[in-house]
């Protein structure tokens, strides 16, 4: 019985498809915020879904010359690794299926198993504009990564654990982490939008250059499952940032319209800002992301040093 | 410096080359010249700082003649000075290369060389630009005895896969399809990393030959030909076209009709400006100053239907005068749409002026110097924001700006900001303007009689599209259709500084780089429309406008 629920709880709810569709709501707030900012009327509510199953439906285009056990497993690992990492994740508001102590260093390093995925993908190809994009989407993955695991180390420290289920119930039963922590909660938010290469961090697959960067050269069923897998990330990042930020889980109806409120950030920072260059973001990253979240975490250390 | 006083000093500078020289017009020099004298004598010109070369006319005389010619424009302020060459039509004709003196030549050589048939010896790349890969070689388009049959395409041998690395180059090749280009064009950057390190470019896909087709239609027919030369600047070739054979058929156009055309002008600025801006900020990565451009552009373009029953091709300007009239129940519209649209471009001024992420993209980036705007021969605002002062409403009035004057806005910096800058004031000025000319139109009729034939003669005729000079060449022989037609547009004179500026940048601003000259392909290739014969279906500017809203309503 317990496989069986075990089973159902990661095919269906609130893994699995339940995710997948969930990753589609995010995306659609996301699309239609954006066009909203920007005088535009925006897709309706069903179009992520349609545009998966137009994917799905069509023909899978490999070009000559690469690996083919690459092109066709790399979306696949790309869109488990997102998967597993939404089973320690709190999405949908629900508690994590599963736990275990450094479980968030675990969901960091599957999210980033993406991003890893695409600069492959990119670089198996043998088209210029991938190259360049894979090239550009692994650059960034060293600009963000760190600041942003700096950033969700903050709440686990205060917290006192690396499981992020501690943690969400740590910020449920205390402040919200976003007024002790304010520089954190920018630098994950901004790094969030490096993870998902959105606007202005979307310069690793800025069309006006390189078309679609690392997946140019994918179509049909691959660059479904890359979108999916995408979705996913954003869903599973917005609910880490909204559980240790925004106090927890609270109950599924107050969870998610924390997390629509960061999406909604997201979407007026995508809206006002204009792309910036990789070297630009490296720079911005390192700079200035960097610093002020380990200026955070150095406080942090020293102020529980100072009150124990 | 007078108009005569520069043709004065032109005629000195070439006196020691000159074969014969006259003055067919009073703002004109024409000096004939040897071939070999070709490359002095331009020095002579360049070195001077005379102005700058606006074009290369190459024409066929007649196979009974037997002769080519070439014509070398120069143009300083309203004085032009050309340089005739003649050449022999046998025999591989050749003519020295001046682009090592003049850069921007090199793009008008290379049209020469695959047009005409004439080697250009020392042009740094003979390469085809505008003639297809499949065009038999030894077949000249622009010859008299040219016949279509003769330029069935050959097969050309293409490498595939083409490789990424050329050498030890590594090139992106951007175009003939690709995001960044609305219009097709083919490049090729060499890239070290993310640093472009070589550009080279390819034009032509949609070349349709309007040159050679003006030969074989009337001059009333080659209006509605050479307005579709360009989807945003029709306005411009339509009146440049009007203005050149009006003074080659000494007709007196009203003062109502030049105040007309030069309104629409205005209006098209307006247009071509804003969608230059929605699209630079595309470009950019800036989507939302792309769809807030581009909304309020349709103010422009509603305008423009109202009075002139289209939004594209307006088709305002006939032989003698223009086809619509402004009347008073426009004015209020007028007054009111400028309202609007002034408004909004401040704002726009501002935004591009002060928004932080916006700057990073555009301040200090391909900065280009005062000398360097001269040497590469830029026109328009691409020359104004680095302060080069060339503007043909200012430099030599034609049409109602006597009456109806612009001043000419220039920036300092070169860099891609100026060119925001430059051009979003060069609308407030226009705006300006605008208002002056709608409160005080001249009275009386909007076009006289045009005669079918216009005596023979040859003529220059230039006028500023919103991307700087457009320069028409127009010859008659006495009949009722030209004899040699010469359309220069204003993006190949951009388009040799944009591929130097380019090098030594990264490749995320290309796109704003190629963008910031505002290219407009169609202009230089003389574009291909697509006509679809079974294409009945028609539907109304407002049922169309009615189904689109719904379409979207419905989402």
């Amino acid at each position: 019985m317990t496989t069986l629920i075990a089973l159902l709880s990661i095919m269906f709810f609130p893994a699995g498809i339940a995710l997948i569709l969930s990753g589609m709501l995010y995306e659609w707030a996301d699309r239609k915020l954006v066009a909203r900012f920007q005088n535009r009327i925006g897709p309706r509510w069903f179009q992520p879904l349609a545009d998966t199953i137009k994917l799905l439906s069509k023909e899978e285009i490999k070009p000559s010359g690469l690996n083919g056990i690459l092109f066709y497993g790399l979306p696949i690992v790309a869109l488990t690794g997102a998967l597993t990492a939404a089973l320690y994740a709190p999405v949908l508001g629900f508690a994590p299926i599963h736990s275990f102590p450094g479980d968030l260093i675990v969901t960091l390093y599957m999210l980033s198993l993406l991003t890893i995925c695409m600069g492959l993908a990119g670089w198996n190809t043998s088209s210029r504009f991938s190259t360049i994009g894979a090239t550009r989407s692994l650059t960034q993955l060293f600009a963000y990564e760190a600041p942003f695991l700096l950033a969700l180390l903050g709440p686990a420290m205060v917290a006192n654990s690396w499981m992020i289920k501690d943690i969400s119930a740590y910020a449920d039963a205390h402040w919200w982490i976003i007024l002790t922590q304010p520089v954190g909660f920018v630098v994950a938010l901004i790094g969030l939008m490096g993870k998902l290469e959105l606007p202005p961090f979307d310069a690793p697959e800025a069309e006006t250059e390189i078309v679609a960067g690392a997946l140019t050269e994918y179509s049909g069923r691959g660059l479904a499952l890359f979108h999916i897998g995408k979705s996913i990330e954003l869903v599973v990042a917005v609910s880490l940032v909204a559980a240790f930020y925004l106090g927890g889980i609270g109950n599924p109806v107050v969870f998610l319209i924390k997390t629509l409120g960061i999406v909604l950030l997201m979407a007026l920072l995508q809206a006002m800002l204009t792309r910036l260059r990789i070297d630009q973001t490296v720079g911005m990253w390192w700079r200035f992301g960097a610093l002020l979240a380990l200026l955070q975490v150095l406080v942090l250390v020293l102020l529980k040093g100072w009150l124990v | 410096m007078t108009t005569e006083t520069l043709l004065q000093h032109a005629s000195e500078l070439l006196a020691p080359f000159a074969k014969a020289s006259n003055n067919p017009e009073s703002n004109r020099l024409d000096v004939q010249i040897t071939p070999g004298d070709l490359p002095a004598a331009a020095a002579a010109l360049s070195n001077a700082s005379w102005g700058y070369l606006a074009a290369i006319t190459g024409m066929d005389l007649a196979p009974e003649i037997n002769e080519l010619e070439a014509l070398y424009h120069f143009c300083d302020k309203a004085a032009i000075t050309t340089l005739r060459v003649h050449l022999p039509r046998e025999d591989q004709p050749e003519i020295p290369s001046i682009s090592d003196k003049i850069p921007a030549a090199s793009f008008f050589e290379r049209e020469l060389s695959e047009m005409l048939g004439v080697t250009v010896v020392g042009t740094p790349d003979p390469s085809r630009l505008f003639l297809p890969d499949d065009w038999p070689t030894g077949v000249y388009p622009a010859r008299r005895d040219f016949k279509i049959e003769d330029a069935a395409p050959v097969p050309v041998v293409r490498k595939t896969p083409e490789p990424g690395r050329v050498g030890n180059r590594f090139v992106v090749p951007i175009g003939p399809q690709h995001p960044a280009l609305k219009e097709p064009g083919h490049f090729e950057f060499s890239v070290d990393g993310e640093v472009i390190t070589g550009a080279r470019m390819r034009l032509g896909y949609v070349h349709r030959g309007i040159e050679k087709a003006t030969e074989g239609r009337n001059w009333i027919q080659n209006l509605y030909l050479l307005e579709r030369v360009c989807g945003i600047c029709s306005h411009t070739h339509a009146s440049a076209y009007a203005q050149g054979v009006e003074k080659l058929a000494g007709v007196e156009v009203p003062p109502r009709a030049l105040a007309i055309r030069e309104f629409v002008a205005g209006l098209e600025r307006i247009h071509s400006h804003l969608l230059w801006l929605g699209v630079s900020a595309h470009e950019a990565g800036f989507d939302s100053l792309f769809m807030y451009s581009w909304r309020d552009r349709e103010t422009v373009m509603n305008l423009l239907e109202e009075l002139t029953g289209n939004r594209v091709n307006y088709s305002i300007c006939i032989l003698g005068g223009v086809k619509q009239d402004i009347v008073a129940e426009h004015t209020e519209t007028i007054h009111k749409s400028l309202d609007y649209l002034e408004e909004r471009i401040r704002y726009y001024l501002d935004v591009v002026t002060t928004d932080v992420t916006f700057l990073q993209r555009t301040r200090n980036i391909g900065t280009m110097s005062l000398e360097e705007a001269t040497l590469y021969g830029t026109l328009g605002p691409t020359a104004r924001a680095s302060g080069l002062e060339r503007d043909v409403r200012v430099d030599a009035p034609y049409g109602a700006y006597s009456q109806f004057p612009v001043t000419m806005v220039t920036a300092e910096r070169g860099d891609l900001e100026a060119r925001f800058v430059v051009r979003m004031n060069e609308l407030l000025v226009t705006c300006a303007t605008l208002r002056a000319i709608a409160d005080n139109l001249p009275a009386g009729d909007i076009a006289t009689r045009f005669p079918r034939k216009v005596p023979a003669g040859e003529t220059v005729s230039r006028v500023e599209a919103p991307r700087g000079e457009a320069f028409y060449y127009i010859k008659s022989g006495g009949g009722d259709s030209p004899v040699r037609l010469k359309i220069r547009t204003p993006s190949l004179c951009n388009w040799t500084s944009v591929l130097n500026k380019v090098v030594g940048h990264q490749l995320a601003d290309v796109p704003m780089l190629i963008a910031g000259m505002d290219p407009c392909f169609s202009c230089n290739d003389r574009m291909v429309t697509v006509h679809r014969k079974d294409d009945s279906s028609t539907i109304t500017w407002a049922e169309l406008r009615k189904y689109g809203i719904e379409k979207y309503k419905r989402g």
